[in-house]
This record gives C-alpha cells, sequence and structure tokens, in this order.
C-alpha cells in the first residue's frame, strides 16, 4: 500500500464527486435539483463496490452499493459496451425508491471495463397515481409511478429512443424530466471521462490497486471505530405514526449486536408491512443503518464500501423494513429511513451517549403539488423537501431547521419557489417551544403558509411526526411535533386533512384539489432535547429567549431560569 | 425477474430467509435450504436465525 497515492487518488476522486454534482445542479430543469440538490454522483468499481463519493445525500451514498450490485447482476460485464448509460429506479431490485433514478456509465480503459461513474438524482415527477411522486395513499407500487429495471438509456453513445419515448410518455411533465435526465447523464459522463484520465496518468495496475487499499483502509478505520463501543446486544425501537391507510403505528425494532469489531442490526421484531407507502426497501435500510453508524463514528474516514463491510443489515422480508413486491415504498426511503437510522442510534446511545443524538424531526415533509400553470398552460409539479429541527447531542444544540438526516438538501428559496410555482408564502416562522428542552435543547421547527394563486393545484403529502413526538435522550424532552392545515378561502378556521377532506391521516394523502385563495400551512417538527433541561447553561436560556426560541414562562418553568425575557 | 421455462415473464423475488437479500438465480448454487425455514443466502445466515430463535426460548 502506497498511503501518499492513496491519499492523492481519494482526493482527487471526490473531487471528480464533487465536479460531476455541480454539473448536474447547474444543467438540471427542476428545483429539487438546481435548489434543493436532492442527487449524489459516485465512482464505482466493476464489482459495484464504491470507491469515492462526496457530500451528497447519505440514503443515496449508503443505497448506492446495493444498486450498483444489482446492476452487474442484471446486465453481465460482457453485454455492457463503450458509450453505454443504464438507468435503474427499481424499490425491488436494490432501488431506494420510485423517484430515486440512478445511472451507471462504464469507465472503459484498453477495451475493458475498470468501473462505473454513478449519478443518483430525485426526479420529482415519476407519473403515476398523483403530481410530485408521493403518493400519500398508495396501496401499490404500480400507484407510485414507473419501475424500471437496469435498461440502457443510452447504447454505445446514441440514446435508445425507444426506452426514452416510453418512459417520457408516462409523466406529467416529459419537458423537464428530459431535462434532468440529461443532467444525471451529464454528470456520468464528465465521470467517465476524468476517470480515464486518472487510469491514463497513473496506469491500470496502480489506480485498480489504490482503489483496493482504500477500500480496506476504510474498513480498518470503521472496524478500530466499533472495537470501542462495549460488546452487547442493544435494543431500541420508534414508530411511524401510521401509513396513510390505516390508524395505527408501524413499529421499527432493532437488536444492535456488537462484537468486536464486527456489528450486526437485526431488525427481526419490525411491523409486517404496510399496506400504505411507508415500506422501506432492503436498500434503504442497509443504507439507514450505514447512516447511522457513519454519524457515531470518525467522519474523516474514506465514505466507499470499505467502511461498510464490518456491518450485516437482518431485515426479514415482508416488513416494514424490508418491501415485498408489489407494496408501495416511496415513503420508506424518506420517512422510514431516519426512524430507523434514530433506532440504531437509540440503541447504541446505551453505551455510547456522547457520540449520539436524540431524534429529530425525521421527516422531509414531502409535500407534492401540480397542476396546468395559468401563464404558461404547461403542467407543472412539484416536490417540495420541508426541513426539521435535529435532536440535541451531548456537546450542543439540535441543528435549527435542517433537513433530515438522510437528505442534506437545502431548501428551496423562497423567492425561486414563488418564481417557479403559483403559490405566495406567507411567511417563513421559527416555533417558540418547539424545541425538545434540555441540556442541549433540539432543534427549532417553523411554520411556513401558502396561499394558493392558481385555479387549481393539486397537492399530496408522505410525512409524520404529527402525532408522535421525536423522543428525547438522558434526561431532554421530546420535540415538537408537526402539523399541516388549511384554510379554504372565504374561512377563517385552519383545518387538517381528516378534518377538512375526509382523509385517513393529517399527514399522509393523496390528491386534494387546492383552488385559488386556499392557503395551506406546513408546520414541521423539532428535535427532541438532550440531557435535563435544569441543566442548561443559564446564558443560553437567555440568549434563546431573545431568540424567540423559547418563552419566557418556558424559561421559568422547564428550566428554571427567572428573569429571562427578551 | 425470472423466466419460466416457456419463456413467459414471472415477477418474482426469492429472498434470503434470515436477511432478505434478494437471491438472483446465478446465485442459487451457494445458498443453503433448511426444510421447513427456506433459502438461506449463506451458511452466516443458517447459523445466525438459529441463534436468534435459541436467544427466544431462553428469554421466554
Amino acid at each position: 500500500m502506497d498511503p501518499v497515492m492513496m491519499k492523492v487518488l481519494d482526493s482527487t476522486m471526490v473531487s471528480i464527486c464533487r465536479e460531476m454534482g455541480i454539473v448536474l445542479m447547474q444543467t438540471s430543469y427542476s428545483t429539487i435539483f438546481n435548489e434543493a440538490l436532492d442527487f449524489s454522483c459516485a465512482i464505482a468499481n466493476r464489482d459495484g463496490d464504491m470507491i469515492a463519493c462526496a457530500e451528497f445525500c447519505p440514503a443515496q451514498i449508503g443505497g448506492m452499493p446495493l444498486m450498483a450490485k444489482s446492476v452487474v447482476k442484471e446486465i453481465p460485464l460482457d453485454q455492457i459496451y463503450e458509450g453505454d448509460v443504464i438507468l435503474h429506479n427499481d424499490p425491488y431490485r436494490g432501488g431506494l425508491h420510485t423517484p430515486e433514478h440512478t445511472l451507471f456509465k462504464p469507465i472503459f480503459v484498453d477495451d475493458e471495463i475498470r468501473g462505473f461513474a454513478v449519478s443518483i438524482g430525485h426526479i420529482a415527477e415519476v407519473g403515476g397515481m398523483v403530481p410530485g411522486g408521493f403518493c400519500g395513499e398508495a396501496t401499490e407500487i404500480f400507484h407510485e409511478g414507473l419501475r424500471i429495471p437496469p435498461v440502457k438509456i443510452v447504447s454505445k453513445g446514441k440514446d435508445n429512443e425507444d426506452i426514452w419515448r416510453l418512459m417520457l410518455a408516462n409523466v406529467r411533465t416529459p419537458r423537464y424530466n428530459f431535462g434532468d435526465l440529461r443532467a444525471l447523464i451529464s454528470a456520468v459522463d464528465l465521470g467517465e471521462r476524468r476517470m480515464k484520465e486518472i487510469y491514463e496518468k497513473y496506469g491500470v495496475d496502480a489506480v485498480d490497486q489504490t482503489c483496493n487499499d482504500l477500500m480496506d483502509y476504510s474498513e480498518r478505520r470503521m472496524r478500530a471505530e466499533i472495537k470501542q463501543i462495549p460488546d452487547g446486544i442493544y435494543p431500541f425501537e420508534d414508530v411511524v405514526e401510521d401509513d396513510g391507510i390505516e390508524d395505527r403505528q408501524y413499529k421499527i425494532f432493532v437488536e444492535v449486536h456488537k462484537d468486536g469489531d464486527d456489528i450486526v442490526a437485526d431488525f427481526t421484531g419490525s411491523a409486517k408491512q404496510a399496506k400504505g407507502p411507508i415500506n422501506a426497501t432492503l436498500g434503504v435500510t442497509m443504507s439507514a443503518t450505514y447512516n447511522a453508524l457513519l454519524h457515531m463514528t470518525d467522519p474523516t474516514i474514506p465514505k466507499n464500501s470499505g467502511c461498510f463491510r464490518p456491518i450485516r443489515v437482518v431485515a426479514p422480508a415482508g416488513t416494514v423494513v424490508n418491501v415485498d413486491f408489489p407494496a408501495p415504498e416511496v415513503g420508506g426511503n424518506t420517512e422510514t429511513h431516519p426512524r430507523i437510522a434514530g433506532t440504531v442510534i437509540g440503541a447504541l446511545a446505551q453505551v455510547i451517549p456522547h457520540l449520539s443524538m436524540a431524534a429529530e424531526g425525521c421527516t422531509h415533509g414531502n409535500f407534492v403539488f401540480g397542476g396546468v400553470h395559468a401563464d404558461t398552460k404547461e403542467f407543472f409539479a412539484c416536490y417540495d423537501i420541508e426541513v426539521v429541527g435535529w435532536g440535541g447531542r451531548s456537546f450542543a444544540d439540535g441543528n435549527d431547521a435542517c433537513d433530515s438526516i438522510n437528505g442534506n438538501c437545502r431548501v428551496t428559496p423562497v423567492e425561486v419557489f414563488e418564481a417557479r410555482y403559483p403559490w405566495r408564502v406567507e411567511d417563513w416562522v421559527f416555533r417558540e417551544d418547539s424545541a425538545g428542552a434540555g441540556k442541549h435543547r433540539g432543534g427549532v421547527g417553523y411554520t411556513k403558509t401558502l396561499t394558493c394563486l392558481n385555479d387549481e393545484i393539486i397537492i399530496s403529502q408522505m410525512t409524520d411526526r404529527h402525532k408522535t413526538q421525536p423522543w428525547g435522550l438522558n434526561g431532554g424532552l421530546p420535540g415538537g411535533m408537526g402539523a399541516t392545515l388549511f384554510m379554504k378561502s372565504g374561512s377563517s378556521e385552519w383545518q387538517t386533512a381528516v378534518q377538512a377532506y375526509n382523509k385517513n391521516s393529517p399527514s399522509k394523502f393523496s390528491n386534494i384539489s387546492i383552488v385559488k385563495g386556499d392557503r395551506v400551512q406546513l408546520v414541521m417538527p423539532a428535535g427532541g432535547g438532550y440531557g435535563a433541561p435544569p441543566d442548561r447553561d443559564p446564558e443560553a436560556v437567555r440568549e434563546d429567549v431573545a431568540e424567540g426560541y423559547v418563552s419566557a414562562d418556558a424559561a421559568r418553568d422547564i428550566y428554571g431560569q427567572r428573569g429571562a425575557d427578551k | 425477474m425470472r423466466l419460466a421455462a416457456n419463456g413467459l415473464y414471472i415477477e418474482e423475488y426469492v429472498k434470503c430467509a434470515n436477511c432478505g437479500s434478494l437471491i438472483y438465480e446465478s446465485e442459487l448454487p451457494s445458498t443453503v435450504a433448511v426444510e421447513g425455514k427456506g433459502l438461506f443466502c449463506s451458511q452466516w445466515c443458517v447459523d445466525w436465525a438459529k441463534k436468534r430463535e435459541e436467544r427466544k426460548e431462553q428469554g421466554s
């Protein structure tokens, strides 16, 4: 092993992935890519192992290796040619959920495949039952849009036009989908070109050997981290509050087995798969487990398949953590992923509390909408990501209004949102006393209020934490719940989707018709607190009161701080 | 996922009875079938499932 070469190559490949991401962001059409950055770029070897990625979405990074391996199982290497681009979004073949489109371009050197450039992106509109992909009332995969097993959309450098026509005929926004898929292809084109330059500069044998060394190094670093955790079996459980179809909770249960430098996360005992779309795929559950461990270990470990080797995931088929065909699954990657990661963190918090955090809001809001724009007469669709408060930690407060731990996405700026879609954003404000109190409080939640400016907008949502609070840790209190409220034009009363539209769930619903003047209020959950509230630094409480995060009453009654005032 | 002998497409996904991994037809030779328990992707999964059952019995 040449450590200098390894460091140089690792940094170079990470830079290539970042550059791929910049190309994707700059050339895409939809706000989910160019504003929210819901995509990831990576380099894989010929076996499908991820050898490099950059600071993108943890859900996609952890899920990428399984998808890559399924591609090479379904399309043998001797049937993949230079210039091909393979597309894959199939949740039952290693995918994460239907909107997550993954593109693979082989990297040929001397007529032989050395690896793949990979881009993963959340395509905002995928057909199916609702505009925007998140159907809160789906009961089968066919409600959730077009499912694409690994297929070549580009063959030997030429578009496979039959595939393109078939795909674009099945979505509501073909122009945007075309542009966004082109952006994903541009990213893998760049990755392929850059990696060829690397192979030319250093030689095939040196690059391949160093990539193997790099994965071995990451594995050793991860094993060293795991070894410091006391051996034992650590159980934990949380729930998804409902599935949009039935009003009951679905348990996520894990036993984390730590033995030497290995970890097994066994999810046996989790609920049977739901009728509604909260089910996670195996790829999601693996990714969520990796995500939890990456949050609790040294962040400087190079992120590649090597660091995942010491971690095994047992996810029984036919449960909410490993959905079977043809059950729906779109919310598994957004809502159930952070719940799964949270159970692993909660389990290990019993022995490494200093590396843990209380529960975060655990949702992306997943507020989706579409309609025919009054100005352009063109169909629009949007997947709007909303953010949450994170959990308090042993050394710091939770992040305020930050994308849930599997996303790492940005909020679309209000100005862009209003320019692109027929809504007026009335307010976007932090919520006083939403954060779970604690020595280190949870991150603050917020409220966003929208007024419809179009003749009609069809909205759907797939969120959670409207009935169950994000849990606190080590004496910290739970965070505030979220809500979605409606005020019809001419009314002065806020109502839930259950009250206003007779839906099964206040947090998961489909195809509500909103008309001009109607208002929607998105209330996003906050994080749980860490440690007992009276132990909080009085100066921090005074600052929270001054900022409007904590009321004077709460400062007195919960934190025991008299005289704290704005 | 699989083609039947008559060439018709069958949407069938076979998963490991322990870890839930998808088992491809090409991987069948390395799998372990346990009577009454199903198909396992590896001996590790057979052993893990057995240990889990033993722990459950001891705990109950």
